[in-house]
């Protein structure tokens, strides 16, 4: 499964995964709490150049992401603009899409093996109170192994259908495709127990 | 322990591939995800406890940036989005329904996990939904109310179709319906 | 290519297989009754037909299935109930590696069960990188298990169960769907495993050169003995089966 962080190397790339998780934090709550449209819009400018740094690519594969906000961006500058507060408007957009866009910044240059030290680091306390974190570990490993090969299966499925009606598959193939899920499931706890079990 | 790991894991994966097979719509051309029907699911066939724990896993490997959402998304800007408030009510949508799934016995399945999905998958989880709607985008809860209410033929929709899934799972694999184990 | 043996840092290569009396059911219907095997040789077969018991066989030698009668005892070890030294002493080859293969990359996988084995980090990186080196198989490291092909997701298993270093290892029809040089190939690297095989087939060519060969239908072992004798009583009487239409009988 390939994860959604850049292939271009940033220099935000070895920053440690905690410290940007928590500054992201504070980003947040503070974005939120600030009302005036000046400043929005220079954090939504800032967080632009923030893309642009690391060139061409990254610039274009952090938009594209951005615009799945379109029907929101679109809703509510047609609302405010409705009820005569564009100003409104414009800090509720900028804000929604700093946010959006920060949060995925961090996504794009955190790799996915930081993060799983990060969620192993957060989880160690929790070892204190008796629950095994492999335990969590092997079901990350298992989504991150099965998605895929489901999505696949799901595909097929689909094909088969396909194969016989001149329809779209619908929700008939859900029913079957969760079989396939659940044996799926009774094999690889097999598979587990055949290699000490957990 | 090993099947209960292994049948989390797998549903967490299969609410993924529910979002994710292409030219996959669910009913009457409506391009609405079945990622929420994955939901339901999740509580109906593994009761409240293991299906809210999938969900967790499935929405941690979101926020740990996969592109596992409909659309190929994932990352941790879909937190602070406009539908953050439907991602957080997910698993608790999914423990509710399992909850009644498993304490209900005196009604056909199919029954009890269409109206245990649509009181986990609707009136849980649209509060979640609105309520996070009406922070990011500063609307109020009426007005928040009014735009979600559109979603909400489609989602009954899932909770009939979540019923009748869940009997035939029950049917074609009995041990694996954990909810009624 | 790397000729030595694979797995070869056994103390003790004689193995041993007692079962007795096992019968196993499940959901009403009796997959073994009453089996009763005691195996010292290194190539063994079972020949059967589709839903004759082979595959339920397997698991109840590895250990993952629990028969409701009987005993299972690989070199001494109860299967069932010593998980831990049970891991040491069978390894088991599914049918399907998709339903074997629980991790994204190579290297985890075949981590994964020295890891459970109690073996350190660095061990199990010594290890896999070890076995990996036996098959040459040195670049295959960082491969996502996903994209690989049928047969070389069948390679993987094997390098992950062979990573455990058991005394037996159980083939559950592993030639199911491969082409013929991909049956070649992994024949050439079973030869090279000096642990016991325990070969499940329901094709006679593969099992031609084996010491011993069983014969299980419909749960019960009905022939056992040289390969010679059983296989060509089992050709025989598979020939005579398939001019009939026993497809058309629904079983329970």
């Amino acid at each position: 499964m390939i994860s959604l962080t850049s292939p271009v190397e940033t220099w935000a790339h070895r920053w440690p995964a905690g410290l940007k998780l928590g500054s992201l934090c504070i980003a947040t709550l503070f974005l939120f709490s600030q009302e005036a449209l000046w400043f929005h819009a220079s954090v939504f400018a800032a967080t632009l150049l923030l893309y642009c740094l690391p060139g061409a690519l990254f610039f274009t594969s952090g938009i594209r992401r951005l615009f799945a906000l379109w029907p929101f961006v679109v809703l509510v500058l047609i609302w405010h603009f409705l009820i005569d507060a564009r100003v409104e408007g414009l800090v509720v957009t900028l804000r929604l899409l700093s946010a959006v866009a920060i949060a995925n910044l961090v996504t794009m240059t955190t790799k996915l093996s930081q993060i799983i030290d990060v969620i192993r680091w957060i989880s160690s306390p929790l070892r204190r109170f008796g629950l095994d974190t492999r335990v969590l570990e092997i079901g990350i490993a298992l989504v991150i192994r099965f998605a895929p090969t489901l999505i696949d299966k799901g595909g097929q499925l689909a094909q088969s259908w396909s194969a016989r009606s001149h329809k779209k598959p619908r929700w008939k193939i859900v029913m079957p495709f969760a079989v396939l899920a659940i044996d799926d499931a009774e094999h690889v706890a097999n598979a587990i127990k055949a290699r000490g079990g957990l | 322990m090993e099947r209960k790991i292994a049948l989390i894991a797998l549903f967490a994966a299969f609410i993924a591939a529910l979002g994710l097979i292409p030219k996959f719509t669910l009913a009457f051309g409506i391009p609405i995800t079945a990622q929420s029907l994955g939901i339901m699911l999740c509580g109906t066939v593994l009761g409240a406890k293991r299906g809210a724990l999938a969900v967790l896993l499935f929405l941690l490997l979101v926020a740990m940036g996969l592109p596992l959402l409909a659309g190929g998304r994932g990352g941790l800007g879909l937190f602070v989005s406009p539908s953050a408030g439907f991602l957080i009510g997910w698993p608790v949508a999914a423990f509710v329904t399992g909850l009644i799934v498993e304490k209900w016995r005196a009604a056909p399945l199919s029954i009890v996990a269409g109206i245990g999905s649509v009181i986990g998958g609707i009136i849980v989880l649209y509060p979640f939904g609105i309520i996070g709607l009406s922070i990011v985008l500063e609307k109020s809860i009426v007005e928040s109310t009014l735009l979600m209410a559109a979603f909400i033929p489609g989602d009954a929709i899932k909770a009939v179709l979540a019923g009748a899934i869940t009997a035939a799972l029950a049917k074609a694999r009995p041990m694996s319906v954990l909810s009624r184990a | 290519m790397n000729r030595n043996l694979l797995i070869s840092d056994s103390d003790n290569l004689s193995a041993t297989i007692e079962m007795t009396g096992v019968s196993f059911s499940r959901e009403g219907s009796t997959l073994l009754s009453d089996i009763g095997l005691s195996v010292r040789e290194k190539r063994i077969g079972i020949v059967g037909r589709n839903g004759s018991g082979k595959t339920t066989l397997a698991l109840v030698l590895s250990g993952l299935a629990v028969a409701a009668q009987g005993e299972v005892r690989i070199c001494g070890v109860d299967v069932v109930k010593d998980r831990k030294a049970a891991l040491r002493t069978v390894g088991i080859l599914f049918q399907n590696p998709d339903h074997q293969i629980i991790f994204s990359t190579v290297e985890e996988e075949l981590g994964f069960g020295l890891l459970q084995m109690g073996h350190s980090k660095s061990e199990t990186a010594q290890k896999v990188a070890a076995v990996l080196q036996g098959f040459d198989k040195d670049h295959w490291a960082k491969a996502p298990t996903f994209q690989l092909s049928q047969g070389q997701k069948k390679l993987v298993c094997l390098m992950a169960i062979l990573a455990m270093k058991p005394k037996v290892v159980i083939l559950d029809e592993p030639f199911a769907g491969l082409d013929m040089p991909t049956r070649l190939q992994l024949t050439r690297y079973f030869d090279r495993i000096d642990a016991a095989l325990i070969h499940i087939s329901h094709s006679p060519e593969s099992l031609r050169d084996y010491e011993r060969v069983i014969w299980l239908d419909n749960g019960r072992i009905k022939q056992d003995g040289s390969a010679a004798a059983t296989l060509s009583a089992f050709t025989k009487h598979m020939y005579d089966l398939g001019g009939q239409d026993d497809i058309s009988d629904l079983t329970g």
